[in-house]
């Protein structure tokens, strides 16, 4: 099995970069964005933004979990672990800061309402279910493989449409919380940078990361326009309406 | 009577009562995870880049002292006004019918 030499990694790291970032340029966010600079953008629909994106988040504990039962013995060095148990930290305070906001506006009165509510309940046969269930999966792969597939993946286009949020989005307590993701989210980013330059180290594992992390692109994608939809209030996509192309196709 | 209604009852004192010196503090999250769970909801994080924790006007103080049950970290929440340590709870802060907040 042939193995794969430092600089290699860190093409490979820079390309999947690169990969996604083209893939960030124009996100359906950015229509939900459009929305708010138009000012047509309602407190319900900020409720609905704000409530997906934390049913997301939430369910991020699920597949931490998962991944974090692949973390084997003597596999890694300890730093793969900090980096990791970090990771987790942070999504997690980005799940309790949606919270706070809504909580704070009153849009429920308590947690556990959020979970009841239509807008914060997470279905199984949803995009969010789809890109969780997708993100659970690589529960079967290395570490530094399915830190390859999503933080070089999903978390760029993650940071780039928070990105545009932070500078943008019209209601300015909002656009704060993006803003002040912003470090953490390209702190995952360089960080998956730094695990497959050090610790990605077979072709074939490259491979497997390549087309992992064009996978998890392309459901990240599809929860991104599922979450904008709803936020508008548009109907749901039709069976075959969406298509998002990825060489693994 | 369920809980919550319980709770509704206690009426934030229009300022934050309580303070977080994050010099002391260790972000351990025990404060917010508590007051979260009693359906206060004064701890938040804050929307800086370090994402500390703050205590809000939500917060009930003295007539809630749950935060300070659980808080590891000596020195790190004090009373708003005064700048008192709260951590160690002072005697007369911990009594048992301020532990848990009770309707009046």
């Amino acid at each position: 099995m042939s193995s794969l030499n430092h600089d290699s990694a860190a093409t490979l790291a820079a390309d999947l970069r690169k990969q996604s970032e083209q893939d960030a340029g124009v996100t359906p966010m950015d229509a939900v964005l459009d929305a708010g600079r138009t000012g047509t953008l309602t407190d319900d629909q900020c409720f609905r933004m704000l409530s997906h994106l934390w049913t997301l988040k939430r369910i991020m504990y699920y597949v931490y979990g998962g991944w974090a039962q692949g973390i084997n013995l003597n596999e890694y060095p300890p730093s793969v672990a900090y980096l990791f148990g970090k990771q987790i930290y942070d999504e997690s305070t980005h799940e309790m800061q949606y919270m706070d906001e809504i909580l704070r506006r009153r849009w429920v009165r308590t947690q556990r309402k959020l979970f009841d509510h239509p807008y914060g309940q997470f279905n199984t046969a949803t995009r969010v279910g789809g890109y969780i269930f997708c993100l659970r999966s690589l529960a079967n792969y290395p570490q530094n493989i399915r830190i390859a597939a999503l933080n070089l993946g999903p978390k760029v286009i993650e940071l780039a449409w928070t990105e545009r949020f932070a500078e943008s989005f019209p209601d300015r307590a909002i656009a704060g919380i993006f803003e002040s993701q912003l470090a953490e989210t390209r702190s995952h980013i360089l960080m998956g940078r730094f695990q497959v330059e050090h610790y990605l180290k077979k072709e074939v594992d490259a491979e497997i990361a390549t087309r992992l992390c064009a996978e998890t692109r392309k459901d990240y994608l599809f929860f991104l326009e599922e979450t904008a939809r709803f936020t508008l209030g548009m109907k749901e996509e039709t069976a075959g309406e969406l298509q998002v192309s990825a060489d693994i196709d | 009577m369920e809980r919550l209604e319980r709770f509704e009852l206690l009426e934030p004192e229009g300022m934050a009562g309580l303070k977080i010196d994050h010099e002391k503090c260790t972000e351990c999250r025990m404060c917010y995870v508590a007051c979260r769970e009693i359906n206060i909801n004064a701890v938040i994080v804050s929307s800086t880049a370090q994402h500390l924790l703050e205590i809000d006007e939500r917060c009930t103080y003295p007539k809630c002292t749950v935060c300070l049950m659980y808080c590891p970290a000596e020195g790190s929440i004090v009373e708003a006004d005064t700048g008192r340590s709260l951590v160690p709870p002072p005697p007369e802060v911990w009594m048992e019918n301020l532990r848990w907040p009770r309707s009046p």
